[in-house]
């Protein structure tokens, strides 16, 4: 699967050119009670009243060594925790004080650990599941060691160690729990969903191996798990299909693959041949379209399978989240905004920029509903 | 003793047989500096590091490495004395070297080596595979090396071209086996140069060369001995144009052959990457500029002393129906060069490093290589004459300028022009050369004519040169673009009253923030 590279770049290139351009701080212009949750390096963390687009709460996160990167919410909203510290910290912040509330450093003196952006909260919010990727640093050696997942409680304080580890594949880039609390997803080489308690595989199914026929493998990597506004996880996934007539390597389409985290149900509806990079997506809780956000940002009716609208956007954007009535499309990640569009029409409503202007990389946009 | 020993080898060859004053090899240094983490597991057996072999910039980033990553403080003394040493025990013999020595040299716009598809994404698509080319290991070490790629670049495996696969298990267990029987540890040809002797540089040369959007040049070397195993160097060396490119270097030999000199050259301040050649009878490699190792020049160089031997003639080309003024580089050379029939030489004048020559060429002289005899030595194909330019050709034919900005400086694309003829038999045709051409740039296709590349990319000068512009986000461009794009380079020849033009293809592109000593 390719990417048009030099368009890549050149999107790539007018993204720093956001860095320079100072956006307009936004208005009030909805009546939402959402309350948003970014981060930005170095080790910053950001509460956000969505409806009046400003900052409730800046804290900072100990020990984050200048890298951050996903976001997740207890259930509760109350605990935000951050992947921090090149991969190798967890951070759990609670968001009303700032105070560190959980912390798991992964590594250990000769054995160096990084989470590759997998780790989720169990429904119930008592444990945190979390890949990690050991590697062992000898005298003159390192040597490369099986990823696991480990799970941690979440009452274990700012020391906390893992409760119980297993066997992981490589190469999974998240973790989502199941809602029933019994299993969680892990997004890899394939969906593989494995049992909380003792870590049995229960499943592997449709990523490499995807039912979707005409289709080639297919590329997926995905880092913003958000599902709070649906329980679903929506994602890009991009391959080549065969078109009869068409192409011998087939076409470059982009899919959306959908998780139902309720019910496990899987499908993969095609919208587009490739025509624009799409980094995260979101679906909607009240209509039958789902948001996807890189250099534009782009609507797609899932009802039908197909595009329904796109614009562009004046830098990139990462990641992506939705205003728990549907109707504000919420950007953020890549640079030091976040913006507002509306989620209709696309057009831009307002954009918040954080002070400083820190570069928020690859940290997911989370929202938390308070009515 | 010692001497004596020298006194009888400097009897017993020619005077560039000598061998180079190379002190047996030291390992105290590499003792006090690396062994409280590699273990000295046998007498001058370092653990990983007495495991593998490598060029003296593969050596280099392994101590740029080991400084960076684990802390290793070396001060100058320790760091040569580390570097000889592990250049001397742990170094790949001139044959091995051979076929990646473009990586060392930094030759722009050249092809990496083909090691098949497989090999081409697992591990060139972040470096060349010349880096892997320059260095042997049996596949223990392969496989160490695996490790730690990904034990310090975990993401690795997730990046494009890598998350496609499954990296882990090609790059473990199918790659250390591929990569150790190319490149193995243990060779004939290095236990045979690793236990020979080796030819000194010392003495005087002749040097001929070309410099891509400078031309061609020639002229003499002499080089002396420095300390116990450093060289000094001194150049008298012209252009065609007649402009002096002189200068002087201070150099280190390094496994008996890696020429590695700091030079001034004419204006510049310059790195040497040259080979003396197995024999000791040739230095040849390329210049290039210091921080901008994408401009510099072909340096071929051979002993002053010697049969009479005809190395270059400057230009090669020659047109038939006019005169043209030649250097003839060579020993040994006479008064009489001969080009063949049609080909007249007057004005002969004996030079330190050849002749010079005005040479008539007839009209109707035949087109084609020419032989060149002096002084007895012949050089089968030093010339071609031409009565007409078939083809230019723009090389290189596909070409990467980067932007500068900030603390990076722009890199630069050299092109030129290179005539053609055809002939029988020949189906490239034969080669003229480089060619005095002018220059211009166009869009490279719709999507680069839209964005504006001309404008925004940079500029070309009437050498071939392309300066590319600054780094974006320039707020003229459409999403503050950056200033990378397509262009086609065009550049012209003049032949009688008709022009010959060739075409390439230019990428403009993002600034590189690191420029490792073998890409
Ligand atoms: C503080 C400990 C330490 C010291 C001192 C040290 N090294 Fe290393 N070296 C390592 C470690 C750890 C590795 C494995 C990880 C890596 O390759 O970076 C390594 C790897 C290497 C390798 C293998 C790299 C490859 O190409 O696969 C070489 C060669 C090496 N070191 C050479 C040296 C030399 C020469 C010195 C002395 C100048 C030195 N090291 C000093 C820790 C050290
Ligand atoms: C993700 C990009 C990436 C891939 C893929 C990759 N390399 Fe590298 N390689 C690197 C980087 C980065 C370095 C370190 C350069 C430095 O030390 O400055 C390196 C260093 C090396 C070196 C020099 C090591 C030393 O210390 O002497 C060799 C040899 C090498 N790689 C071979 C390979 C081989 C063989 C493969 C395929 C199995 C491969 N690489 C795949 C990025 C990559």
């Amino acid at each position: 699967m390719s990417i048009p590279w030099s368009q890549t770049l050149r999107a790539l290139a007018s993204g720093t050119a956001a860095l320079l351009l100072a956006s307009c701080g936004g208005h009030a212009g909805s009546s939402n009670h959402d309350i948003l949750i970014t981060a930005a390096k170095p080790d910053r963390l950001f509460v956000i009243d969505a409806g009046s687009r400003s900052i409730t709460h800046e804290y900072r996160i100990p020990g984050a060594d200048g890298w951050l990167g996903g976001i997740v919410l207890s259930p509760d909203g109350r605990i935000a925790y951050v992947l921090v510290n090149h991969m190798e910290s967890i951070a759990g912040i609670e968001l009303s004080s700032g105070k560190q509330v959980f912390r798991a450093d992964l590594s250990a003196p000769g054995e160096r650990v990084k989470c590759l952006f997998a780790f989720d909260v169990s429904p119930d919010g008592k444990e945190l599941v979390v890949y990690e990727n050991p590697t062992q640093l000898k005298a003159d050696e390192y040597v490369v060691e099986e990823p696991r997942f480990a799970v941690f409680a979440t009452n274990a304080g700012l020391e906390a160690k893992a409760a119980r580890t297993y066997p992981a594949p490589r190469r999974v880039h998240m973790i989502l729990s199941k809602q029933d609390g019994k299993s969680f997803y892990a997004l890899g080489f394939e969906l593989y969903e494995y049992a909380f308690g003792d870590g049995k595989l229960l499943e592997q199914r449709g990523i490499r191996s995807w039912d979707h026929p005409g289709h080639s493998i297919p590329d997926l990597l995905a880092v913003w798990p958000v599902t709070e506004g649906t329980g679903e996880f929506v994602t890009p996934i991009y391959s080549n299909a065969t078109v009869p007539g068409g192409p011998a390597g087939g076409v470059p389409t982009t899919s959306l693959m959908t998780l139902d985290l309720k019910n496990g149900a899987l499908t993969y509806q095609d919208f587009e041949p490739t025509a624009a990079l799409i980094f995260s997506a979101v679906g909607s809780p009240v209509r039958k379209e789902a948001f996807g956000v890189y250099s534009a940002l782009t609507k797609v009716d899932t009802a039908q399978g197909k595009l329904a609208k796109r614009v562009n956007l004046d830098h990139t954007y990462y990641a992506v989240n939705l205003s728990t009535d549907g109707s504000e499309v919420y950007i953020g990640g890549a640079m030091c905004d976040v913006g507002f569009y509306d989620a209709i029409t696309l057009e831009k409503k307002g954009n918040l920029r954080l002070p400083g202007c820190p570069d928020q990389a690859l940290a997911t946009l989370r929202v938390i509903h308070h009515p | 003793m010692k001497h004596l020993l020298l006194r009888c080898l400097v009897l017993l060859g020619p005077a560039f047989a000598l061998p180079a004053l190379a002190a047996p090899p030291d390992p105290s240094a590499v003792r006090a500096h690396c062994s409280g983490c590699h273990r000295e597991s046998s007498p001058g057996h370092f653990d990983r590091i007495s495991d593998m072999r490598k060029t003296p910039e593969g050596w280099e980033m392994t101590l740029f490495r080991m400084h960076q990553v684990h802390g290793v403080v070396l001060d100058d003394d320790a760091r040569t004395q580390v570097l000889r040493y592990l250049t001397s025990v742990g170094g790949l013999a001139p044959a091995e070297a051979a076929p990646a020595r473009f990586a060392l040299e930094r030759r722009p716009n050249v092809q990496d080596l083909s090691l098949g598809d497989e090999m081409g994404v697992m591990c060139g698509r972040c470096h060349s595979l010349a880096r892997a080319a320059l260095q042997r290991r049996d596949a223990p070490e392969w496989l160490k090396l695996a490790h730690t790629h990904v034990g310090q670049w975990p993401t690795l495996e997730y990046q494009q071209s890598g998350r496609d696969r499954f990296w882990w298990e090609s790059a473990t267990k199918e790659l250390p086996a591929k990569l150790a029987a190319l490149y193995p540890l243990d060779t004939p040809a290095w236990r045979k140069w690793s236990a020979g002797t080796h030819a000194s540089p010392v003495g005087r040369w002749l040097v001929w060369g070309h410099a891509p959007g400078r031309g061609d040049y020639h002229g003499t070397a002499v080089i002396a001995a420095r300390g116990t195993d450093g060289y000094s160097a001194t150049y008298t060396l012209t252009y065609a144009d007649g402009t002096a490119l002189n200068g002087t270097s201070k150099s280190v030999v390094y496994t008996g052959y890696e020429w590695r000199g700091s030079a001034t050259l004419g204006q510049d301040d310059v790195r040497e990457v040259y080979a003396l050649s197995e024999d000791g009878a040739r230095l040849s490699g390329r210049w290039f500029v210091n921080g901008h190792a994408e401009v510099g020049g072909d340096w071929h160089a051979a002993r002053a002393e010697g049969a009479p031997a005809v190395f270059a003639v400057l230009p090669r080309a020659l047109r038939a129906g006019a005169a043209t003024e030649v250097v003839v580089v060579g020993r040994g050379l006479g008064t009489s060069p001969a080009f063949g029939a049609g080909v007249t030489a007057s004005a002969v004048k004996a030079l330190p490093d050849g002749l010079h020559a005005t040479l008539a060429v007839a009209a109707d002289a035949a087109p084609g290589v020419r032989p060149v005899t002096a002084g007895g030595a012949r050089n089968a194909d030093a010339a071609v004459v031409y009565a007409k330019i078939d083809r230019v050709v723009i090389e290189p034919q596909y070409g990467i300028a980067r932007v500068g900005g900030g603390k990076v400086a722009p890199v630069i694309g050299q092109f030129e022009a290179v005539g053609y003829i055809d002939a029988a038999g020949k189906p490239g045709g034969i080669a003229l050369g480089p060619l005095p051409a002018s220059w211009s740039v166009a869009p490279h296709d719709e999507q680069a004519k839209a964005a504006e590349d001309v404008k925004f990319t940079g500029t070309m000068d009437a050498s071939g040169k392309f300066l590319p512009a600054v780094a974006g986000p320039d707020p003229q461009r459409p999403f503050s673009g950056n200033n990378v794009g397509d262009l086609a380079v065009i550049g012209t020849v003049k032949d009688g009253d008709r022009s010959v033009s060739g075409k390439a293809h230019l990428v403009v592109t993002v600034q590189r923030w690191n420029t490792p000593p073998i890409y």
